[in-house]
């Protein structure tokens, strides 16, 4: 790999961080096709060191959700027991297939990605305390939790509602992050605001923070396999530790709707291309 | 001495203010985890950096396979930059580990055997990770 080449690399980490952090979707789902279409890394290194910026993105920008105390540290560490085992799976898996099938797979998922992208932001009636049973192991495992909201400036108190689906899910989330090197946000966030009742930052927050220990789980084994390339993986560090620093401080004072349409649009594309390949063998890298 | 004396006081004063501030820093388990988290990802972009000014420096062709950590510490010491960019990607892969386990210090003192439990699980995940293929 040239140095030119590595530094067209850091440009676009640093854009997938910015992105990530504004949007909410981790860099993975533009850093693997960027590396496997245009670079024409082999897609199981281009997975390995999406790994890697998925580590730096939640250590680098999500540790400050941790501070704000946006993030459920309980229920993150319950789900976390599903994603890391979901993960060493995943990326076992990853190793023992074919790299055309996981562009396959790959293209579906960024597609679906691409639709959860579009979802609408909630309301403060739909943050507010519902009241109902909270579940037998929700209380045992004191999993329902507080948070300040900076934008409306309101304590949102909430339970946390389907414990097991929701660690059922995690573990299909860590499945997925080891086998093709994403963060899986698009699947636990949605899940957890929608099944969990767990109001939108605070899933956000909690996705963010897991996806780390998540991505440690597989980037070990992969790492084990001589897949981590140092150069791309130093590259995209430095990459998306600029840009999440960036794209946090963008996020409190920025309109993001707009912004996310297009994102969506560039994913599916993405995704189709990443399909289009198996189709058109030779048309692309 | 009048002066002297309360100048004293007011230094007296300022640092045990420090002082409440530190331990109620590091008493919030949120903010050490914020910290921890934050110094691995600097850290790490600190020696990757190091490792391209080696780069840049001995014009060695960077490697494009992970470096086994046993192979890492001799290459720490002859400056090699492929050694150095890998020990940076690799602080950065611990960082959560350390996450993990300083909040399963942070619940054994507070008595929470459930949460000791399920972090001792999640620790046991990725240790077995380390060594599954190695």
């Amino acid at each position: 790999m040239s140095i030119a080449v590595l530094l067209i690399l850091a440009v676009v980490a640093f854009l997938a961080g910015l992105g990530g952090s504004y949007l909410g979707v981790g860099g993975g789902v533009f850093l693997i096709p960027f590396m496997t279409l245009a670079l024409g890394v082999q897609i199981k290194v281009a997975i390995a060191t999406s790994l890697i910026g998925v580590i730096a993105t939640s250590s680098g920008a999500a540790s400050v959700y941790v501070r704000d105390h946006l993030t459920n540290l309980r229920l993150a560490m319950f789900l976390e027991v599903a994603t890391t085992l979901g993960a060493i799976t995943g990326a076992l898996v990853a190793l023992s297939v074919p790299g055309e099938d996981l562009y396959v797979v790959f293209g579906i998922v960024v597609l679906y990605a691409a639709v959860t992208m579009l979802r609408v932001r909630e309301t403060a009636r739909q943050r507010a305390y519902q009241a109902g049973d909270e579940s037998p192991l929700t209380k045992y495992l004191n999993l329902s939790s507080v948070y300040f909201d900076q934008e409306d400036q309101g304590v949102y108190r909430y339970r946390v509602g389907r414990p097991l689906a929701g660690f059922g899910i995690s573990a299909a989330a860590g499945v997925f992050s080891g086998l093709l090197g994403v963060g899986g946000g698009f699947i636990k966030v949605p899940a957890m605001n929608v099944l969990m009742r767990v109001p939108m930052k605070a899933a956000v927050a909690t996705s963010n923070f897991m996806i780390g220990v998540t991505a440690a789980a597989s980037a070990f084994i992969y790492y084990s396999q001589g897949l981590v390339d140092p150069g791309l993986a130093a590259m995209v560090i430095i990459g998306v530790f600029t840009g999440t620093n960036l794209g946090t401080r963008l996020l409190s004072h920025a309109k993001a709707s707009n912004v996310r349409f297009v994102f969506s649009i560039f994913l599916a594309a993405l995704g189709t291309a990443m399909i289009a390949r198996l189709f058109f063998p030779g048309v692309l890298p | 001495m009048m002066v002297a004396r309360s100048g004293f006081r007011i230094v007296q004063e300022r640092i045990a203010a420090l002082r409440r501030a530190v331990v109620l820093e590091v008493e919030d388990l949120n903010r050490l985890i914020y910290h921890i988290l934050r110094a691995g990802v600097v850290l790490s972009v600190a020696i990757l950096l190091f490792g391209f000014v080696l780069v840049g420096l001995t014009g060695h062709p960077l490697p494009d396979r992970s470096i086994p950590p046993r192979a890492l510490v001799k290459q720490l010491f002859t400056f090699a930059p492929e050694g150095y960019l890998s020990l940076g990607v690799l602080i950065l892969i611990f960082t959560p580990v350390a996450r993990v386990f300083l909040s399963l210090i942070s619940w054994i003192r507070e008595r929470d055997r459930i949460y000791v439990l399920l972090s001792e699980i999640v620790l046991a995940n990725l240790i077995s990770s380390l060594f599954v293929l190695a």
